[in-house]
C-alpha cells in the first residue's frame, strides 16, 4: 500500500499544512542559504570572464573599468562593472532574455548603490531569488502528499544537488547557463505541478510557457529547446475538459513553438557562418580516417583536407574564414541535412564524436574558469571547493562515454513506461504528463550535444554540455525521488484500485 | 701560443658568426623620417593622404614616425633626417610654436604637403599658394604618363622662386599651367596630393628626388591571393603562361600552419616548385588575422619560421615577404611575423587588426610599393610607350584568377600594359631562419649557402595517408576475449533472471490474485 493514500492523522495534517516545515521549504531555505554563503560572504563566489562577457555587458551598458581587466581572463572573478553614463555606442550584439535580468539588476543597483559602478552581486541576488522559488515549486511538485520522511529526504538530496556551487556560481557572472540554470527548474517544476496537479492549472502553464520562452530566448542555440517543449507540451492540451484552457493551451504550444523558430532565424549571419566552418572541420573531417575522400563525397576540393581540426577563431591562418573563396568553395557545398546524412551512413565517426561529447558531459562547472576574486589571494584560476561535493562527484564517477548515456535514457523511459502506458489505456492524458516532461528534459538536454555536433562539429560542444548535464540532474533527481517515493511504477494520482478518478482531473481552481 | 689560439678561435668565431641564426639585417642606415599631420581628412577627397605617403615611404625603405602635430615633442625633429608635414585643413594653420621653433633650427630635409605652409617655407620659397575651387587638371612629371586629376578645393602654387621645380600642372578650360611641387635649400612644398589619382605617382617622384634615392627602380608582377585550396593545375599553367611570354613575377603564398604534411599541403609545395621553375619567385604572405585578438598569443614566430623552414626543405624558397602596411605599424606583428625578412611587398591595408599598434614602422631593405594593375591600366594611358618609369621599385598586384577564363584576360591585361616586369631574385633578398638562410642574387638563389636549382617537373603526389595513427594497443585478443566472455555472462544472467521474474510474476498472481 502506498504512503500517500493512507490517509494522515490529524497531527500529520497539521505538520504537513505547516509551510514551514515542509519539505520544498527546506529544500529551498537550505539553497538560499548556502548559496548567500558563498555568493554574498568573503571570499565571493563567482565566475572569470572567458571573454564572453564583452558581447553582454557592452550592450546592455555595462563596460570593464578595472584597469587589469585584460589580465584577469579566465583567472579571476570581476565583480564591479563601470555603467556608461553617455551614449553607448554599443549596439546589441546579441538578442538574448538574459537582457532583461540585467538591465533589473542594474535599475536595482542605481536604485540602491550607484549609478556608475555596477556590483554584479545585485544580479547575483536577484537569481537567487528566482532560483529559491524554482526549487520550492520543484520539489513541492515532487513531495506533496509524501510522508515527511520521504519528503525530507528528498530535500536533502534537493539541497546537495542544487545548492552545488558549480550551479550558483554562474549567478555572480554574465553567461547565460545562469538564466538557464533557472529556467529549466522553472519549467520542469511547473510541468511537474501540472502533473501532479499541486497548484492552479492555469497559473503553471503561465509559468511554464513564460519559463519555456526565457529559456529559450536566453542562448541562440537554444533554439530547439521551445520546438521540442512545444512538441512534448501538445499532450498538455487535454489534461483539463474546460474548452478555455485546451485553446489557451493551443496558443501557448505555437507561441513556444514560435519562439523557437523565431530564435533560430535569428541567428546572426556570423554565427551561422561560424558553426558551418566547425561542422566540417571539427566535426566530419576532424574524426574521418580519409578527409580527402569525406570531402570530395560533399563535393568539395580534397585541397580543404588542411582545415581538418582548425577553428573559426584561429588567430593566424592560412584563409580568412569569411573570404569568398569558402563561401564559393566551401560554404556553399553543405549544409545541415547533407551532414545529417552523413553521420547517417558512418555512424561509427558519429560514435567517435559523440563519445568526445560525453567526456564532458557531465562537468557542471567550467574547468577553465576561476571562481575567486584576485583580492582573494587564491591562485590563478583556482576553483571554490566549498559546497561542491555533488558536481565533484558527478565528475569523478559518471561513467564518460556516450554508451552510459544511451543506457540512462533507456533505463529511465523503462522506469516510466508501466505508469505512462498505464495512463494511456485510461486515456488519462495527466497521468502521462510525467513521461512527457521526462521526454522533453532528455530532449532538450540530449539534442543539444547532437545538434551541435552536426551543426558545429565538437567546438561549440562545452556551450551546449551544460544543458545535458542540467537536465541529466532533473530527471535523475526527479527518478530518484520517484523510487524514495514509491511512485515509480504508478501514477501517483490513481487509486490504489488503478480505477480512473475523473474528479482529480477537474484541475484546481478555474 | 696565444696567436695559436687565435687562429683557431677567431675562424670559428666566424664560423659562428656566419651560421648563427640572425634577423635579416639591413646594409645600410635607412632615412628616418619624422611624418606629423594635422587630421587624416576623414571623409573629404583627402583621405587616405597620410596613408598613401606612409606607403611611399616604406617603398624607400625609410622609418616612418607617424606623429600628430598637436602632439609634437620639443627637440624629437632632431632625431630624424628628414620631417614633412601634412596639413589637410584649410581653415587650419600651423601655430604650434613649439614646432615652428624646432624647424626653424632644424639641420635635415623639410617637406611641407597640402593647405598653410609656414611662414619659413614660404618665405624661402619665395611662395604664393592659390586654391582651385574645382574642375578637372592635368598633371606631367618625370617620364610618368600624362594623368587627369578631378580637383576639389585644390591649393596650387600660384608663384614661386624656388630652386627646384617638380612637373607641371595645367587646369584644363584656363591656360594656367604651375609647377605641380617646388623647392629650395632644406624646404620644400607640394600642395596637393590624393590616394589613388595621378597626384600619387607624382609625390612619389618628388619624394625620390628629396630622399636622394638613386637607385633604378624596378617593377615587378604579384600575383596574390594563392593558397592551397587554389585551383593548382591553373597555377602551373599560368606560370607556364607567363614563362612562354618573358614574364617574371612573384607569386605570394599564402602560408599553412596545421596539417602539413597531408597529401594536400605536398600538392602545394609541388606546384610552387613548378611556379618557382617558370621564373617564378615566391614571397610568404603573412597571415589572415583571426576575428578575435588575443595578446597572450605569441605564437607567430614559431608559425612564421615552421614554414619558411618547411619551404625551404622542399627546395621552395621564399625571398621576401607580403604583408598589408601595417604590419610594419605593429611591434608585435613587426617583431615576429616580419623578423626573418629583409624584403617585403607591403599590399594596401584592408582591414586594420592590430595587435600592439605602434607608430614607428619597420623598414625594410627592399620594400615594393604596390599598385593594383587594374588601377594602373585605368588611371594611366599606357599604351604601347608603356609605364616604363615609375619612381620607386614597384609591385604591380592582381589576385591570382579563378578559372581559365581569368586567366585569359589578366594575360591580356598584362600584355597591353606594356610594363617590363623584372625579376625579383635579380635583386639581393635574405630570409633567415634558426635553421635556414635563404638568398638570392643576379637571379641565383641559395639555400644555406648552397645555390638551388629551381628547375623542376612537378611529381604526382600519392592520396595514400595515415590520417589517424593508430594506437599501441597491448593485450588486444586477451581483452576481445574478455568482452565476448563477459558479453555472454550478461545475457545470459539477463535471460535467467527474466525467467525468474516472470516465474515470481505468474506465482503471486495465482496467490493473490484468484
Amino acid at each position: 500500500m502506498l504512503e500517500y493514500n493512507l490517509r494522515p492523522s490529524f497531527r500529520q495534517k497539521l505538520m504537513f499544512s505547516n509551510t514551514l516545515t515542509s519539505p520544498a521549504f527546506i529544500a529551498a531555505s537550505g539553497v538560499l542559504i548556502i548559496t548567500v554563503i558563498a555568493l554574498f560572504t568573503a571570499p565571493y563566489i563567482g565566475m572569470a570572464d572567458n571573454g564572453d562577457f564583452f558581447r553582454i555587458t557592452y550592450s546592455n551598458g555595462l563596460y570593464f573599468n578595472q584597469p587589469d581587466y585584460d589580465s584577469q581572463y579566465f583567472g579571476y572573478f570581476i565583480k564591479q562593472f563601470g555603467i556608461f553614463q553617455y551614449y553607448n555606442e554599443n549596439q546589441a550584439i546579441l538578442s538574448s532574455s538574459q537582457s532583461l535580468f540585467i538591465k533589473l539588476a542594474i535599475g536595482l543597483n542605481k536604485l540602491l548603490y550607484s549609478d556608475k559602478v555596477f556590483d554584479v552581486r545585485f544580479q547575483a541576488a536577484m537569481y537567487t531569488i528566482l532560483y529559491v522559488c524554482a526549487i520550492y515549486i520543484l520539489i513541492e511538485s515532487i513531495t506533496w502528499k509524501m510522508s515527511r520522511k520521504q519528503g525530507l529526504l528528498i530535500a536533502a538530496i534537493a539541497i546537495f544537488i542544487f545548492g552545488d556551487t558549480a550551479y550558483t556560481a554562474f549567478f555572480n557572472s554574465f553567461f547565460g547557463e545562469s538564466v538557464v540554470t533557472i529556467m529549466m527548474i522553472f519549467v520542469f517544476g511547473s510541468w511537474l505541478a501540472l502533473y501532479r496537479k499541486r497548484y492552479n492549472d492555469y497559473a503553471m502553464l503561465a509559468l511554464l510557457v513564460t519559463s519555456t520562452v526565457i529559456l529559450t530566448t536566453s542562448k541562440q542555440q537554444n533554439a530547439p529547446v521551445g520546438m521540442i517543449i512545444s512538441v512534448l507540451a501538445i499532450t498538455l492540451i487535454w489534461i483539463r475538459k474546460d474548452a478555455f484552457f485546451r485553446w489557451l493551451t493551443m496558443g501557448s504550444v505555437i507561441f513556444m513553438m514560435l519562439t523557437g523558430v523565431a530564435t533560430y532565424l535569428n541567428i546572426s549571419k556570423e554565427f551561422v557562418d561560424i558553426n558551418q566552418y566547425h561542422a566540417m572541420t571539427r566535426g566530419v573531417l576532424n574524426l574521418s580516417s580519409n578527409p580527402e575522400d569525406t570531402l570530395k563525397s560533399f563535393g568539395i576540393d580534397e585541397q580543404y583536407a588542411i582545415l581538418k581540426g582548425t577553428i573559426y577563431y584561429e588567430q593566424y591562418s592560412t584563409i580568412d574564414v569569411k573570404s569568398p573563396i569558402l563561401q564559393r568553395e566551401f560554404y556553399s557545398q553543405y549544409g545541415f541535412g547533407p551532414i545529417l546524412k552523413y553521420y547517417a551512413s558512418n555512424p561509427g565517426q558519429l560514435t567517435s564524436i559523440l563519445n568526445v561529447a560525453a567526456k564532458s558531459a557531465f562537468t557542471i562547472r567550467p574547468p577553465a574558469m576561476g571562481n575567486y576574486e584576485k583580492s582573494a589571494g587564491k591562485e590563478y584560476g583556482a576553483h571554490t571547493l566549498f559546497f561542491s561535493g555533488y558536481s565533484l562527484l558527478k565528475q569523478k564517477l559518471a561513467p564518460h562515454t556516450f554508451g552510459f548515456v544511451v543506457i540512462w535514457v533507456l533505463v529511465i523511459l523503462g522506469l516510466y513506461m508501466p505508469s505512462c502506458i498505464a495512463a494511456v489505456k485510461e486515456g488519462n492524458l495527466r497521468g502521462i504528463q510525467r513521461m512527457a516532461l521526462v521526454l522533453a528534459t532528455m530532449g532538450v538536454g540530449v539534442s543539444g550535444i547532437l545538434v551541435s555536433i552536426i551543426g558545429a562539429g565538437d567546438a561549440d560542444l562545452s556551450k551546449h554540455e551544460f544543458l545535458f548535464t542540467l537536465s541529466f540532474d532533473l530527471v535523475t533527481f526527479l527518478a530518484v525521488s520517484n523510487v524514495i517515493g514509491r511512485s515509480i511504477f504508478k501514477d501517483v494520482e490513481r487509486n490504489t484500485t488503478g480505477a480512473y478518478n475523473p474528479e482529480v482531473h477537474e484541475g484546481v481552481g478555474a | 701560443m696565444r696567436n695559436r689560439v687565435a687562429m683557431v678561435v677567431l675562424p670559428l668565431f666566424l664560423c659562428l658568426l656566419l651560421l648563427t641564426p640572425t634577423p635579416a639585417q639591413s646594409a645600410a642606415a635607412p632615412p628616418r623620417v619624422l611624418l606629423l599631420f594635422d587630421s587624416l581628412a576623414k571623409g573629404t577627397v583627402r583621405e587616405g593622404n597620410v596613408d598613401e605617403l606612409q606607403k611611399q615611404l616604406a617603398a624607400y625603405s625609410a622609418q616612418v614616425t607617424l606623429v600628430h602635430l598637436d602632439q609634437y615633442v620639443k627637440g624629437s625633429m632632431s632625431d630624424y633626417s628628414n620631417v614633412i608635414t601634412v596639413i589637410n585643413a584649410a581653415d587650419i594653420t600651423t601655430d604650434n610654436h613649439v614646432f615652428l621653433e624646432d624647424l626653424a633650427d632644424y639641420k635635415g630635409q623639410y617637406l611641407h604637403i597640402g593647405y598653410n605652409p609656414t611662414a619659413d617655407t614660404k618665405e624661402a620659397l619665395h611662395l604664393s599658394v592659390a586654391i582651385q575651387p574645382g574642375g578637372s587638371a592635368s598633371l606631367r612629371i618625370g617620364g610618368l604618363p600624362e594623368a587627369n586629376l578631378q580637383v576639389q578645393d585644390m591649393p596650387y602654387i600660384a608663384a614661386s622662386q624656388a630652386e627646384r621645380s617638380y612637373g607641371n600642372l595645367l587646369f584644363l578650360g584656363s591656360s594656367v599651367q604651375v609647377p605641380y611641387a617646388v623647392g629650395s635649400g632644406k624646404y620644400t612644398y607640394v600642395p596637393y596630393l590624393k590616394q589613388g589619382d595621378g597626384s600619387s605617382l607624382a609625390m612619389a617622384c618628388v619624394l625620390r628626388e628629396w630622399l636622394h634615392i638613386t637607385d633604378t627602380p624596378h617593377s615587378y608582377l604579384v600575383l596574390k591571393e594563392i593558397y592551397p585550396f587554389t585551383d593548382l593545375n591553373l597555377l602551373q599553367q599560368m606560370a607556364d603562361q607567363l614563362y612562354q611570354k618573358g614574364i617574371p613575377f612573384i607569386a605570394s603564398i599564402r602560408p599553412v600552419f596545421t596539417n602539413t604534411d597531408f597529401p594536400a599541403m605536398l600538392r602545394y609545395l609541388e606546384a610552387l616548385k613548378a611556379v618557382q621553375a617558370r621564373n617564378g619567385s615566391i614571397v610568404v604572405n603573412v597571415p589572415v588575422i583571426g576575428p578575435v585578438i588575443s595578446r597572450s598569443d605569441d605564437t607567430l614566430r614559431e608559425k612564421m619560421s615552421i614554414f619558411i623552414n618547411l619551404l625551404a626543405d622542399q627546395g621552395v624558397a621564399p625571398l621576401g615577404v607580403g604583408a598589408e602596411s601595417y604590419w610594419t605599424y605593429d611591434k608585435e606583428y613587426a617583431q615576429t611575423g616580419l623578423l626573418f625578412f629583409d624584403s617585403a611587398v607591403l599590399f594596401p591595408n584592408k582591414e586594420l587588426h592590430y595587435m600592439e599598434q605602434t607608430n614607428t614602422s619597420k623598414a625594410f631593405i627592399s620594400s615594393l610599393y604596390s599598385v593594383p594593375l587594374d588601377d594602373l591600366v585605368t588611371q594611366y594611358k599606357t599604351g604601347s610607350s608603356g609605364l616604363t618609369d615609375l619612381p620607386m621599385d614597384t609591385a604591380i598586384v592582381a589576385d591570382f584568377p579563378e578559372d581559365e577564363a581569368g586567366m585569359e584576360k589578366l594575360l591580356q591585361k598584362l600584355e597591353q600594359s606594356w610594363i617590363p616586369f623584372s625579376d625579383y631574385k635579380q635583386e639581393a633578398h635574405r630570409v633567415a631562419t634558426d635553421t635556414h638562410i635563404i638568398t638570392s642574387s643576379q637571379g641565383v638563389i641559395s639555400i644555406n649557402g648552397q645555390e638551388l636549382n629551381i628547375d623542376y617537373s612537378p611529381k604526382a603526389v600519392s592520396a595514400d595517408f595515415e590520417y589517424e595513427h593508430e594506437q599501441v594497443k597491448s593485450f588486444t585478443r586477451l581483452f576481445s576475449v574478455q568482452n565476448q566472455f563477459f558479453i555472454v555472462a550478461i545475457i545470459v544472467s539477463l535471460v535467467f533472471f527474466g525467467g525468474l521474474l516472470v516465474i515470481g510474476y505468474r506465482m503471486y498472481r495465482r496467490k493473490y490474485m484468484k
